[in-house]
């Protein structure tokens, strides 16, 4: 036990002394909006599963069984989120970290290694998880009132399932690596973003929220959620928490016990099989990760087209990003799981039931489109925030090439710019024009949406290049999850108030246009003033969101790579 | 061509680089030595543009590096003493980056590039990885594909931190030819280690540095002599009479600036 608790040290010395050094005068202001952050999405949470909680208790008969079909719901999904972060984690913790060589080196069996990985693997897989669904569990003991045992229940009823699924993930990785050939191992990440494209799409689909706004489809909805009163698979550890949570819920304490020693046997005996299989394979697995990889896609000479028109500097670092890119495998998963994200959005458009709305249709539509305008750019700044924010990081302890060769800084910064500009712009233009051709929209709207997708894609990119230039962390073991830091947070937040002012100011001008078209009614001379100082508003904003960024994270970026303050 | 003026570097309160003055003129190879922390490396990064100074200057070929730095970078080759490269890109891939970013390919055709490459490969017995990834290479490779990619571009001055670190005995012996007989045709080079033997070997003059500032330069002769100086003042003895080597040297010298 010893050696365990002395493996996992340096992890939280680590957090500890890194907390210590940013406790300065600007770390507070770090840990203020770190806080700040979290607790209004937890409050936001609540506040919303008090309102759909409300909303069931208003529907006699219904209400009940609606309300804890969707708490099996609730606690599948943690499950399943479990079980996937658990394995993405578990792969990188167990085989691939660059430390694995340091402590594999000492006089430790392997399996306390592994023990030690598998217990930092649970932490990090399952924090966010759980800290950020118990708003659901503290609505419902909100509105159901069920007293303090409720909460006590719930909470063991949560870790067991998080330390159950932390353990099924981690049979999986084990198995995974004793199947897999030696040098595809990093190729899982590849298939295990494409397994979940598939889960994502299929999950969603087989939910169709869409029959829900359709009148025609209710009568059999309501057979659908009869049957879904039944309950899940008995051998499923989501099914024991729920069991728990569910007796917990109308005071059944002795049943919810029984549920939880159920969990707690499952954790305890798949708890001593992952050792013992620990011990039979971790360490050949950990020998077979060091072989160099085989890759999906080899390191043949392969040209980039049309780059041949640029610099030799710019077209060194075009080739270089491109190349590096899509040789990383890793880049791969959250490619396949975009483009499942964009399936999903594109196809809700094709089967949302318009025609049967009660609103007139028209409205509607153009309505959606403006709605579906937003949207789109919070997808944007969520890809934005996966690929561009982390692009100057990227370059990691190598960045010395770019401060000893004789390319500015402001070049090597708008250079990755305009590398992520047009890939960022094609995808935002293929969301908004497919949506709004299914939408059937007016050509006004057509017009306007691509209009704004031209200005406000450069603007949202420059916030995520000068961000991610400004707080960088080139040390980092994976640069991709730098978004999830400050500086992260910070450009979701000015890239969400960017996208909304900009909006904003749209949106009154673009209702009296589209009142104007429909009842043929010609506006007002202060009416196309208003209309004029709000669209030329919206493009200033747009032009100064698109240069000043790249231009602070380019002075920033110069004070922390040459030390010149200028 | 390499001159240094007055150049001064702190971090807060600690001066890690004190008041330097230097002047390297063309085909010698200047040896920096020092202890751990001396301030070896943040001069290195000076000179090649990794760091701006807080006070001082450096002149690379008559071009200042602080106000013209494209320009002065343009005529140096860097090798670090870590070999962090992109690891997705593969030997020639690497080789061909270098080359473009200091535009040496736009003079050039794609075959007169590739045979410069492969030579440059070969040199630094490579060639069989070529197309390979870099990150399958080992430490010293990645290293001495560094110093290949460094000298791609013919450069004027050639900076070097802590050249032989994690390189095999037959490279050592290659490296050190090699820079003698880059220095033997014009080429400037400015080398920190901590190897004195390699200093000794190939260095036409040594600066010493402890604690950022210069405590002694001269060739190795020269510095010889200081010692042996410095002991008769003090009055030792040696078992060698006044015969010191570098490595004696060097901790007389430091070992009495401690004091």
């Amino acid at each position: 036990m010893q050696d365990i608790i002395t493996l996992l040290t340096p992890r939280f010395r680590s957090i500890y002394n890194q907390g210590r050094a940013s406790s300065g005068s600007g770390g507070i202001y770090k840990y203020i909006l770190i806080i700040s952050l979290g607790v209004s999405f937890w409050g936001g949470a609540l506040y919303v599963s008090l309102r759909v909680l409300r909303y069931f208790s208003q529907i006699e008969e219904m209400g009940d069984i609606l309300a804890f079909k969707l708490l099996s719901m609730v606690i599948i999904t943690i499950f399943s989120l479990l079980i996937f972060s658990n394995i993405l984690n578990a792969l990188s913790k167990l085989y691939l970290a660059k430390d694995l060589k340091l402590v594999h080196s000492m006089p430790v069996h392997s399996y306390r290694i592994f023990l030690a990985r598998w217990i930092e693997t649970t932490i990090d897989s399952s924090w966010m998880v759980i800290l950020y669904t118990l708003p659901v569990f503290v609505g419902y003991g909100w509105i159901y009132s069920p007293g303090i045992s409720f909460y006590l229940i719930t909470i063991i009823s949560l870790l067991l399932l998080a330390i159950g699924a932390s353990e099924i993930g981690s049979i999986l990785v084990m198995a995974a690596v004793v199947i897999v050939p030696a040098s595809r191992i990093r190729t899982l990440f590849v298939f295990l973003g494409l397994s979940l494209f598939i889960l994502l799409y299929i999950s969603f689909r087989i939910l169709r929220p869409e029959r829900l706004v359709d009148p025609e489809v209710f009568s059999a909805t309501l057979f659908y959620f009869k049957s879904m009163s039944t309950p899940s698979s008995p051998f499923l550890p989501s099914t024991w928490c729920y069991d728990a949570v569910l007796a917990a819920l109308k005071s059944e304490i002795l049943i919810a016990y029984f549920h939880i020693i159920i969990a707690l046997s499952f954790v305890l005996f798949v708890g001593f099989i992952i050792v013992f299989i620990a011990d039979m394979v971790y360490f050949n697995g950990v020998s077979k990760a060091q072989t160099s990889a085989a890759r999906l896609f080899g390191s043949a000479r392969f040209r980039i087209p049309f780059t041949g028109w640029l610099s030799s500097p710019v077209r060194a670092l075009v080739e270089k990003e491109i190349k590096t890119f899509f040789r990383d495998q890793t880049q791969w998963s959250q490619l396949f799981l975009i483009g499942a994200l964009i399936c999903i959005y594109i196809y809700n458009f094709k089967v949302l039931p318009l025609e049967r709305s009660p609103i007139q249709t028209i409205y509607l539509q153009n309505m959606l489109a403006f709605l579906n305008m937003g949207l789109a750019f919070f997808v944007l700044i969520a890809i934005t925030g996966r690929f561009a924010f982390p692009a100057i990081s990227m370059e990691g302890e190598a960045i010395w090439i770019i401060r000893s060769c004789p390319i500015n800084l402001n070049s090597f910064m708008w250079i990755k710019y305009f590398i992520y500009l047009f890939p960022l712009m094609i995808l935002t233009l293929i969301l908004i024009i497919g949506t709004n051709i299914l939408l059937k929209v007016v050509p006004f709207m057509m017009v306007l949406s691509c209009i704004n997708t031209i200005f406000i894609v450069p603007g949202v990119l420059s916030l995520g290049i000068g961000l991610g230039a400004a707080f960088p962390s080139f040390k980092s073991e994976n640069p991709a999850q730098s978004v999830t830091s400050y500086g992260g947070l910070l450009f979701m937040i000015l890239s969400a108030l960017f996208i909304g002012v900009v909006i904003i100011l749209q949106a009154g001008p673009v209702y009296m246009i589209l009142s104007s078209q429909f009842k043929s009614k010609p506006l007002a001379l202060f009416d196309i003033a208003w209309i004029g100082i709000s669209f030329v508003g919206a493009l200033l904003i747009c032009i100064l969101t698109t240069i000043l960024p790249v231009k602070f994270g380019e002075k920033r970026l110069k004070k922390i790579l040459f030390d010149i303050h200028s | 061509m390499i001159e240094i003026k007055d150049l001064t570097k702190q971090y807060g309160k600690l001066t890690a680089v004190d008041n330097l003055t230097l002047s390297i003129p063309a085909g010698e190879i200047f040896g920096f030595i020092g202890p751990n922390g001396a301030g070896k490396t943040t001069t290195i990064s000076m000179i090649a543009g990794l760091l701006a100074p807080t006070s001082g200057s450096v002149e690379i070929c008559g071009i200042d590096m602080l106000k013209e730095p494209k320009q002065a970078k343009q005529n140096i080759g860097y090798i670090p003493d870590r070999p962090y490269i992109y690891e997705k890109l593969t030997a020639i891939e690497f080789l061909q980056f270098t080359a473009d970013l200091f535009s040496m390919t736009n003079s050039m055709t794609k075959e007169e590039f590739r045979q410069r490459a492969e030579s440059q490969l070969k040199i630094f017995s490579l060639l069989d990885w070529a197309d390979a990834l870099i990150e399958s290479f080992s430490h010293g490779m990645k290293q001495r594909l560094i110093m290949a990619a460094a000298l791609i571009h013919e450069p004027k001055v050639l900076v070097v931190d802590e050249p032989m670190v994690g390189l095999d005995p037959s490279a050592i012996k290659m490296v050190k030819q090699m820079l003698i007989e880059l220095a033997d045709s014009g080429t400037t080079i400015f080398m920190s280690t901590h190897t004195l033997k390699i200093a000794e070997d190939v260095c036409d003059r040594i600066g010493v540095i402890h604690k950022g500032r210069l405590i002694a330069k001269g060739s190795v002769k020269e510095l010889k002599q200081q010692a042996v100086l410095k002991r008769q003042a003090k009055n030792q003895q040696h078992e060698n009479g006044d015969n010191v080597d570098l490595e004696q040297l060097f901790m007389m010298l430091t070992e009495s600036e401690q004091i």
